[in-house]
């Protein structure tokens, strides 16, 4: 497993079009990815346990991955997230 | 005449299509075994995720790919492994796949029904929308195909759903009224980019209305006449055209700066009562709020809102205006605002009574929660400014600094987020405020005049008085004069100055406040285009010259009669 401290910085934070974009980029890697906010642990790769976490700008969060690609799975997360989730 | 909200602009004029709700009971349905059910929930997802893809084909087609996102939204909700698996599970326990999508739809929304985040309890709409597609797609039934609706049709329904838009154009529905949904809603944003007029949140429209009546309906002000007479017809006949004329003329301001003719750049900004009519306001190309009035955070209500609620409110505006200025202003109460729960006192004359700033600073346990709420509202986007309403002298904006300070002290204290370098403005909506301008600018960080409340004031004029009103006018040499002189004291201070009253859109007095060189216009959501457009129209040189010859003029009439006659069109 690897993992990584990082921070949202989209200003509507992690609302349906960010969620859904960020989904499906994870789901593109065979890693279990999850990110743990406010110790819960929320699988990233479903755009609904995205939404319904909550995550607002400024929420910081890790980033844990875990699988045969993990490195590249949280490579591409954390710079999806610090690069403002495309908005 | 029905009464609903006015969710999209427009006039509509058309004969009624009623939309009944389809019965999505699938009590009868036998369990066919856990292979079986699986088979048939995949089939019917991935059959509801491909007519939903071509939906959304469709729409970014028509109306361009943020409206469509509704859609795409929806289908990556479908394509979620994660919900998948719940109904899976349902199914393994031995549930048909319509029960399965059922409970795990129904979970979700109310989970999301249950968020404080206005966007995030629309995803709720979305689930449901979602649920009634899968729903019939396993049960077999039919869609309502609005797609071949005859010319001239207004659709009315108790809910319009994100799919329902989807099949709809402008060439055969003129207009859409439901039972229920807000300005903020699905229904309304689609409609509005749709540009179909729609009357939302209709009660007992879709029972009402029956097939093939003659509807008549306007979409700003949210008014439905069912079978009309010949009268009504008419007058909204030519509404219509007024209105289809004035949007084309002004879609060309849409997503454009605000320049005079000479290209010189001023604000416009939008006035709003709610936090969801921000939405529209961006929509409208608004460049930022120049004026939230916080009332309706207090109003119909019995007890005070919590700092968390209004925080959220105002966060959410902050929010959606990232990176653009959001000026809020603190409660604005007594006068004609009344709120019981707040026990206000009987006065013999409100207006110039116990109001505003006044009740504010002498109930500071009510007004240190908004001035905490709008401190912590502003910690991530640092976009909100303070504005303090019917001031009337310095000791007034430094006791409402002096709380503030507190406030962030409090706020540091208990390792809470907040702005710390928030602005506060006066709201210059009083003679004495006008007349002082000039000091008052030692601690305010911007004026805004308020050109209802300044006129009235000015002019010992009750509006609301139909003996009076005739005299109620900010084209009052003393108004002007006043206004030219805030303008005049903010320049020299070197802080910014806007106007939010109905004035600011006024175009007879845009050349005036060009020429006087302010610099903000905050005007509501539906007049950002024109306004963007009168100031369009006039060079620096052409409203130095009007306004000077109108200053010369010294009645009423006159000045009101000269600068009508100069109008752009």
């Amino acid at each position: 497993m690897v993992s990584k401290m990082t921070k949202i910085v989209n200003p509507m934070g992690m609302h349906m079009r960010p969620a859904g974009m960020f989904a499906q980029e994870m789901m593109k890697f065979n890693s279990d990815v999850v990110l743990v906010f406010k110790d819960k642990e929320i699988n990233a790769k479903s755009i609904m346990n995205l939404m319904a976490a909550c995550i607002k700008c400024g929420s910081e969060l890790e980033v844990r991955c875990t699988g045969d690609d993990e490195q590249a799975a949280l490579d591409k997360a954390v710079s999806l997230i610090e690069s403002g989730l495309g908005e | 005449m029905l009464k609903g909200t006015g969710a999209s602009a427009g006039v509509g004029i058309g004969h009624a299509l009623v939309v009944k709700e389809q019965n999505l009971d699938y009590s009868a349905v036998q369990f066919a075994g856990q292979q079986q059910e699986t088979e048939r929930l995949k089939a019917a997802a991935s059959a509801v995720s491909q007519r939903l893809s071509n939906m959304a084909a469709e729409m970014t087609e028509k109306v361009g790919e943020h409206a469509a996102e509704i859609l795409s939204g929806q289908i990556m909700m479908l394509n979620d492994p994660f919900m998948m698996g719940q109904m899976e599970e349902q199914i393994a326990a031995g549930n048909v796949a319509e029960a399965a999508v059922d409970t795990v739809c129904q979970t979700f929304i109310a989970m999301f029904s249950g968020m404080e985040d206005e966007l995030m309890r629309q995803r709720a709409t979305d689930i449901g929308d979602l649920r009634a597609r899968l729903l019939k797609q396993l049960l077999g039934l039919p869609d309502v195909d609005l797609a071949h609706a005859p010319a001239g049709t207004v659709i009315v329904a108790k809910d319009f759903t994100p799919s329902m838009t989807v099949g709809i154009s402008r060439e055969n529905v003129v207009g859409i009224i439901t039972e229920i949904g807000g300005r903020t809603s699905h229904s309304a944003i689609l409609a509005r980019a749709l540009e179909i007029p729609a009357v939302l949140g209709v009660p007992g429209a879709a029972d009402t209305i029956q097939n093939g009546d003659s509807i008549a309906m306007d979409g700003e002000f949210g008014h439905v006449y069912v079978n009309p007479d010949e009268r009504t017809l008419k007058d909204y006949e030519a509404r219509r055209e007024e209105f289809e004329h004035q949007r084309q003329m002004l879609k060309a301001y849409l997503n454009k700066p605000t320049v005079n003719a000479d290209g010189r750049a001023v604000g416009l900004y939008a006035n709003i009562g709610k936090p969801e009519d921000a939405q529209a306001a961006l929509e409208k190309g608004a460049e930022g709020i120049g004026l939230f009035r916080t009332e309706f955070l207090f109003m119909d209500r019995d007890s005070l809102p919590t700092e968390e609620e209004q925080m959220n409110a105002y966060r959410q505006v902050a929010a959606l205006f990232a990176g653009k200025e959001v000026i809020i202003r603190t409660l604005d109460v007594g006068g004609d605002k009344e709120i019981d729960y707040l026990h206000m006192k009987k006065e013999e004359n409100p207006f110039l009574g116990h109001r505003a700033i006044r009740y504010c600073l002498d109930n500071p346990e009510t007004y240190m929660i908004q001035l905490r709420a709008l401190l912590r509202a502003g910690a991530d986007h640092k976009n909100i400014k303070i504005m303090l309403p019917l001031v009337t002298g310095l000791e007034e904006i430094r006791a409402a600094k002096a709380m503030l300070e507190k406030a962030k002290k409090e706020l540091a204290a208990e390792g809470l987020p907040f702005d710390a370098n928030a602005q506060v403005g006066v709201m210059i909506e009083t003679p004495a405020a006008s007349q002082i301008a000039d000091l008052l600018a030692q601690e305010a960080a911007f004026f805004s005049i308020g050109t209802n409340d300044l006129t009235q004031y000015t002019l010992a004029v009750d509006r609301g008085n139909p003996d009076v009103a005739s005299l109620y006018t900010h084209f009052h040499p003393a108004v002007l004069r006043s206004i030219a002189n805030v303008i005049k004291a903010a320049k020299k201070a070197g802080i910014p100055v806007g106007m939010c009253g109905e004035a600011a859109a006024d175009p007879a007095l845009i050349p005036l406040l060009l020429s006087w060189g302010l610099d903000e216009f905050s005007v509501s959501a539906s007049a950002v285009l024109a306004t963007r457009r009168t100031i369009s129209l006039w060079s620096q040189q052409e409203a130095d010259d009007v306004q000077a010859e109108a200053m010369n003029l010294s009645s009423v009439k006159g000045i009101q009669g000269y600068l009508a006659s100069m109008i752009k069109k």
